[in-house]
């Protein structure tokens, strides 16, 4: 209420002759000269009165924002007829702007958005921890965010330590019991999947063509061999040539057409090769493999019978390379004392 | 005969119980059969004893016990199991008037619920070894046992309610409050009282920098123009573009030892801070010390709570006060928002000025 007015204002204040409401302006002759500080109007100027005490030490100072219009007219002019407040524009009151605050109560933390995700799942996990749950390995398969997709999504430089956390919590949602998952939980957990689901597409089954073909790769070593099998009385072509003129050793020989001959299948199929690269060892055993899985094409129930053979475990083993300072992959050169 | 009999009458009520344990056939069985090892003895088995099925009581309760559960469905046993443990979990005695952690970060007790008991309850009142003293604290401290300082109970409680009361205000005049406790199990409780004041919280580690620095640190996070009634003002997010970042109103630190660097930045920046000083802290920290135990995470929770309560009471008070279109602190005007933070002057008004 302390405002600077007029020196005549202020005075009639000390007098309490005068107020700077309207309602007392209207009719001073009711005004009762006994009246006490406490009938005074009050929040005038729409300044809070706080109920209580502060401390000492205010960290804010009230600042009346929005003070009514101080009486500019000399009391002298005391209007006959009073007009009404204009209707109170409510919509402009809250179009004002008033503060600027954080956009999340995380804010002060660096990354705002990572830790409401993770607040958000864990409130998930602890409101569904009654829920039945399945084994880790029948839960439905999940392709979660990789780490630089999950940076993007957030926007934020999360480290894969808390990053692996969030997942840790994912994991845990997923394996709730599949036909009991709340809607909230499922769309929440869609949040953090990959785009485009790579665990949705199944492996067909191959099967034979239209021709009666079953075509397989294989490889070993650095040969690639590709088999055309088809039923027949035990014919073998290899790029164009028979296999005694392929592969002079016996043993390459035996080794290629193994898968059929361990399941005394030599007299049934006619196979049609193609193989490049390497040696004779390497194409020959990657002619093994691709018969054996060509085969499997034509009687998958002969898958154990191959498994045991020996002839479908894929041998993964390739030269390894030569590092500079050694003189082959691993080997150093002969140390010389000087 | 007798043991046919026992097996009967046992079954029964083992099958009236809800088991998570199946109950071993060989319990419910009427039928013998000794092993007889076929290849051994020449003397063959002689054929079972066929009971008409009807006759034996045994088979419809193996029957109801057996044939449904084949055909319901997870969900549905589940909901039977939540059922049961409901109602059953009302029999029984009452236990009453005990210590539930939970109660505390469910719903704190407000300012006015603090009572001398409920400090001693939640263990403020112990100290550190005397050996680990800080002498600044003598005025807390009621006296040693055992080798640890006690700290005066009613020093603690008229702190802790000078506290309150700054958490109130400084949220109903809408100051941005910053809860921040980075000790492993001071989350849930931290978290709690953010949301319970409208504040804001850190449960990990303070970034130093974040208010020296803020731009930096902070640039990249989000913030919004509010009205008085907390509804964010979407239109005025271009005038955000170019803000310094944003710097708490009041911090209240729950472990001031481990957070040295963010009561330092808080001191450099003019922010007030709360802190819970223990008997080996130095209490000229934080401008509002509240001297009480922060190696115990519920005495901790207690005073998170507490002043979390405070902080709702205050944000109570000024949306209070914004329905009725008043405003308990100075709001920022559209011009201000205009306006160059660094400059104070419209946007491009310098370069015009230097041209």
């Amino acid at each position: 209420m302390a405002r600077p007015t007029y020196g005549i204002v202020q005075a009639m204040l000390s007098l309490r002759l005068y107020s700077p409401s309207s309602y007392r302006l209207a009719a001073p002759a009711l005004r009762r000269q006994t009246r006490g500080y406490a009938t005074e109007p009050e929040n005038t100027t729409g300044e809070m009165q706080s109920s209580t005490e502060l401390p000492s030490t205010d960290p804010l100072p009230t600042d009346p924002p929005s003070a009514a219009p101080p009486a500019e007219a000399p009391p002298s002019e005391i209007p006959r007829v009073v007009k009404a407040a204009p209707q109170i524009d409510f919509a402009k009151f809250t179009a004002q702007p008033a503060r600027i605050i954080p956009a999340s109560p995380s804010y002060f933390s660096g990354s705002p958005r990572f830790i409401d995700n993770v607040l958000m799942l864990e409130s998930l996990q602890a409101k569904y921890a009654s829920l039945p749950i399945v084994g880790a390995g029948e839960a439905p398969r999940m392709a979660w965010f990789k780490l630089a997709q999950f940076r993007d999504f957030v926007g934020e430089p999360v480290p894969m330590k808390k990053y692996k956390s969030l997942l840790k919590i994912l994991q845990r949602l997923n394996r709730i019991q599949p036909e009991m998952v709340p809607q909230e939980v499922r769309s929440h957990l869609g949040k953090f999947l990959r785009p485009g689901n790579p665990y949705a597409q199944q492996n067909v089954p191959r099967t034979v063509d239209e021709n009666g073909r079953a075509r397989a790769k294989g490889k070993r070593k650095e040969s690639t061999a590709v088999v055309q099998l088809v039923e027949g009385e035990g014919e073998i072509m290899v790029n164009g040539k028979s296999l005694v003129e392929m592969f002079q050793r016996v043993h390459d020989r035996e080794s290629a057409l193994w898968a059929l001959r361990s399941t005394q299948r030599m007299d049934k199929y006619n196979a049609w090769i193609t193989v490049k690269g390497g040696g004779v060892t390497g194409q020959a055993e990657a002619i093994t493999l691709a018969i054996a899985r060509a085969l499997l094409v034509h009687e998958p129930a002969l898958k154990p019978a191959l498994r045991k053979a020996g002839v479908i475990t894929v041998d993964a083993r390739r030269v390894e390379r030569k590092k500079p300072g050694h003189v082959k992959a691993r080997k150093m050169p002969t140390w010389v004392k000087r | 005969m007798i043991v046919r009999k026992f097996g009967l009458r046992q079954s029964r009520q083992l099958l009236a119980l809800s088991r998570q344990t199946p109950i071993s056939r060989r319990f419910l069985s009427t039928e013998f059969e000794t092993p007889v090892a076929a290849a051994a003895t020449e003397v063959q088995t002689p054929p079972k004893e066929t009971i008409v099925p009807s006759e034996n009581p045994l088979n419809e309760v193996m029957r109801a016990s057996s044939q449904p559960q084949e055909q319901w469905s997870e969900g549905r046993i589940w909901g039977m199991s939540e059922s049961r443990r409901r109602k059953f979990n009302r029999t029984g005695s009452v236990v009453e008037e005990i210590y539930n952690p939970e109660t505390v970060l469910d719903n704190p007790p407000r300012p006015s619920d603090i009572t001398l008991e409920l400090l001693l309850a939640s263990g403020t009142h112990l100290g550190h070894s005397t050996s680990r003293w800080n002498p600044q604290n003598s005025r807390y401290i009621f006296g040693i046992r055992e080798g640890v300082h006690i700290i005066s109970l009613d020093v603690t409680a008229a702190y802790l309610r000078r506290a309150a009361k700054v958490v109130e205000e400084v949220a109903a005049r809408g100051g941005i409050i910053l809860f921040a406790g980075t000790r492993k199990d001071q989350k849930r409780s931290v978290v709690r009282a953010a949301q319970l004041a409208r504040g804001y919280h850190i449960f990990e580690r303070w970034i130093p920098g974040a208010l020296t620095n803020g731009e930096q640190i902070l640039g990249h996070c989000e913030t919004m123009v509010v009205n008085a009634q907390d509804q964010p003002l979407p239109e005025f997010k271009r005038d955000l573009a170019d803000r310094p970042s944003v710097k708490p109103d009041l911090v209240v630190c729950l472990n001031p030892l481990e957070n040295v660097v963010m009561l330092h930045e808080c001191g450099l920046n003019n922010v007030p801070t709360i802190g819970i000083i223990d008997t080996d802290a130095d209490p000229t920290r934080v401008t509002y010390p509240i001297p009480a135990n922060d190696d115990s995470i519920r005495a901790t929770n207690l005073i998170a709570g507490i002043l979390g309560r405070a902080g709702e009471a205050g944000q109570v008070r000024r949306l209070k006060a914004a329905q009725q279109g008043k405003t308990t602190y100075k709001p920022i005007t559209a011009e201000q928002l205009r306006l160059d933070p660094f400059t104070g002057m419209l946007p491009g008004a310098e370069e015009k000025k230097r041209v």
